[in-house]
């Protein structure tokens, strides 16, 4: 009897494939997922109003409104329309480099990025977030169902969190999770993405993010993201100089 | 009618979810750009004071006054901030009122702290016209290179200050490199006897300039104020981050020819003139449980030696004794432009901690400020309150005890104790 050669074939080649898949399938490419991520949010440059709304445990709340732009890898200026208690304060970014022009004092002071200008579960950092792609490298990725799980370390001592857990949904790339962690372990806060809308210009992404901390027991924040659009601006604009004119980019 | 029961608690919840929805949304129609805005607040403050009667500045200050040892001061302020944009010009106005009630009666005031014209032909250059407040330097509590603004208080370092009239302009140049920004700001203040008289006497035009570079992640300026109604001077200084909480900065200044008033034991009062270094070096540090640290050190190489203040204050405290009012006068003279100034000896020490959000209270900011004479060991300690919990309202409490041997500085102090309820509403 002839052996049946195609099917040892087939076999072979099938056992061939899955050695050389398997490989390609648990070795994901964790950064490039992260910059897919970063597309997906915003683009590079950018403008885009925001809302904060802090809420306490009795259903109080406080808001902020604030106008931001974007440019590059590490451009950011953040400018408070609302309240009146606020209008007019400017947070530049510059790389790890942050600043706040409060109207009053008349001069950008330098801050940290793990301080908060608006009290709060939200620090600097949240609010003025660069790419991730750009303060973290990714250790570890996986896929877990409709998910990946990517775990960052912080490329520089300088970034606000050592580490997140992001979850990530595979269809729309976008993130649904996210756990900040101090480089002592401890879980500062969690981040949650939802109400994926339709921005124009191609942006598709979660409209709100929620966010609380096992260091504000019973506090929440949401941050609602409206009117982003791509936006080109020359460097200038992204110095102390011009800080005190941060109203003129609207 | 079971069913209604049923049916209520769902109504409920989608009434909820339909609150919910209204809280989160978000127009921004609402805070579109407009060419003019307005705002500012309005504030009432009570305040307390105990006197020290043997206090060498009280005796100066209560010598041909009817004594008293506390009293109660009420005080009302309104800041009003207007800006008015047309094309690349705009115009800025802060105006300051203060009406305040206190034993010696009521008194009121008003002040324009700026009100200036600004022209912006691009993103890169801008050119100023009128009162503008300049805020040189990068300490948080004192600025030995802050030639061309009044003086800072140290003890409110946040507060608006009055601007002088000023004609200049700015101009920034972005790069890729270690050297991210250089921008260059030249400017004059000039004086006579209707403009800036209180910048410093005579006809000037009292030249500045300012170098501003961003190199390597830490800012830096250069900057010079020409001679005129002040001597000449110059300085630098620098801040950086260290990390993702920690904070550097620092400030040098020369400053020639600077005067002040000293007094010998005899009670004659001479000038001395001298250059003078100063000099500051700070840090803010914030910890992973938010108690934020500023700590700053000055040296005033302008200010009083001890024995240089010791003199002054015993002279006073001679002359008080002796009921020489004719020397009381001529101290308090000499004392008026230098010794009665926040901060007139040599060498400080300024920490502030601030806890944000102690005990699971959002918006509540308990602070403790301490501002040390490294040269007598006397000191001034304010703790305070902060709560910023109701939209666009802001109350303070704190209270200053101030301690010190005989003639030190804050043990010479006209008072002692003062407690300060502020409450400001924002608009």
């Amino acid at each position: 009897m002839r052996p049946h050669v195609g099917g040892a074939w087939s076999r072979a080649l099938a056992v061939a494939m899955l050695a050389l898949s398997a490989p390609v399938a648990l070795a994901l490419d964790g950064d490039a997922i992260l910059r897919q991520v970063d597309r997906k949010l915003n683009p590079e440059s950018y403008e885009m109003y925001r809302k904060l709304i802090n809420i306490e445990p009795d259903g109080r709340k406080k808001e902020f409104v604030l106008f931001s732009v974007k440019k590059g890898r590490d451009a950011m200026i953040a400018l408070f329309l609302d309240p009146p208690s606020e209008k007019g304060r400017a947070t530049l970014r510059l790389g790890d480099n942050m600043w706040l022009y409060i109207p009053n004092v008349g001069k950008p002071l330098r801050i940290t990025s793990l301080q908060s200008v608006v009290g709060g579960v939200f620090n600097n950092a949240d609010i003025m977030n660069l790419d991730y792609s750009v303060e973290y490298r990714v250790e570890k990725a996986a896929e877990e169902g409709a998910a990946y799980s990517l775990e960052l370390k912080a490329r520089s001592g300088t970034v606000a969190y050592d580490r997140l857990k992001m979850r990530v949904d595979r269809a729309s790339l976008t993130p649904t999770l996210i756990e900040a962690y101090a480089a002592s372990g401890l879980l500062i806060k969690t981040l949650r993405f939802k109400d994926i809308k339709d921005f124009g210009n191609g942006i598709k992404r979660p409209a709100t993010m929620e966010t609380d901390s096992p260091l504000y027991k019973g506090y929440k924040s949401i941050m609602l993201y409206a009117n982003i659009k791509p936006r080109k601006l020359p460097d200038e604009v992204f110095t102390l100089d011009y800080l005190p004119r941060a109203g003129e980019l609207r | 009618m079971r069913g209604a029961w049923l049916l209520a608690p769902c109504l409920l919840a989608i009434a909820a979810a339909a609150f919910a929805q209204d809280d989160y949304s978000f127009d921004v129609g609402q805070f579109e750009k407009k060419p003019f805005e307005f705002g500012g607040y309005a504030e009432l403050r009570a305040e307390h004071f105990r006197l020290d009667p043997d206090a060498a500045l009280y005796q100066l200050n209560f010598f041909d006054r009817e004594p008293v040892t506390e009293y109660n001061a009420g005080i009302g302020a309104l800041q009003l901030e207007g800006l008015y944009r047309q094309g690349i010009s705009s115009f800025r106005f802060v105006g300051y009122g203060v009406y305040a009630d206190d034993y010696r009666g009521s008194d009121s005031a008003t002040r324009v702290y700026e009100a200036h014209l600004t022209l912006a032909p691009s993103d890169r250059a801008t050119f100023d016209l009128g009162k503008k407040t300049l805020s040189w330097g990068k300490g948080y509590a004192f600025n030995p290179v802050g030639f061309v603004q009044r003086m800072k208080d140290p003890n409110d370092p946040e507060l608006a200050r009055e601007g002088f009239v000023i004609a200049g302009g700015n101009l920034i140049r972005s790069f890729d490199g270690p050297l991210k920004t250089v921008a260059f700001t030249a400017l004059v203040v000039p004086t006579s006897d209707r403009v800036n008289e209180d910048f410093g006497p005579g006809d000037n035009a009292n030249p500045a300039v300012k170098l501003t570079l961003l190199y390597r992640d830490t800012d830096i300026d250069l900057l010079v104020l020409g001679e005129g109604a002040r001597s000449a001077r110059y300085g630098f200084d620098f801040s950086r981050n260290l990390g993702s909480n920690v904070e550097i900065h620092g400030e040098w200044a020369h400053l020639t020819e600077i005067t002040r008033p000293v007094v010998n034991a005899a009670g004659t009062v001479t000038t001395v003139t001298q250059s003078a270094n100063s000099y500051l070096l700070g840090a803010r540090y914030l910890t992973e449980t938010d108690l934020t640290a500023i700590l700053e050190y000055y040296y005033n190489g302008a200010g009083y030696s001890e024995d240089e203040a010791r003199t002054f204050f015993q002279t006073i405290h001679d002359a008080y004794a002796a009921g020489d009012t004719a020397l009381l006068e001529r101290l308090r003279a000499a004392a008026q432009p230098a010794l009665l100034r926040p901060n007139p000896m040599q060498r400080y020490l300024y920490l502030r901690l601030s806890q944000k959000d102690p005990f699971d209270i959002l918006y509540f900011t308990p602070a403790l400020t301490v501002i040390a004479n490294l040269d007598d060991g006397s000191r001034s300690v304010a703790p305070e309150l902060l709560y910023t919990g109701v939209t666009n309202l802001e109350l303070r409490l704190r209270v200053f005890f101030l301690s010190g041997n005989r003639l030190s500085d804050f043990g010479e102090k006209q008072n002692d104790q003062r407690l300060e309820l502020r409450g400001r509403y924002y608009f």
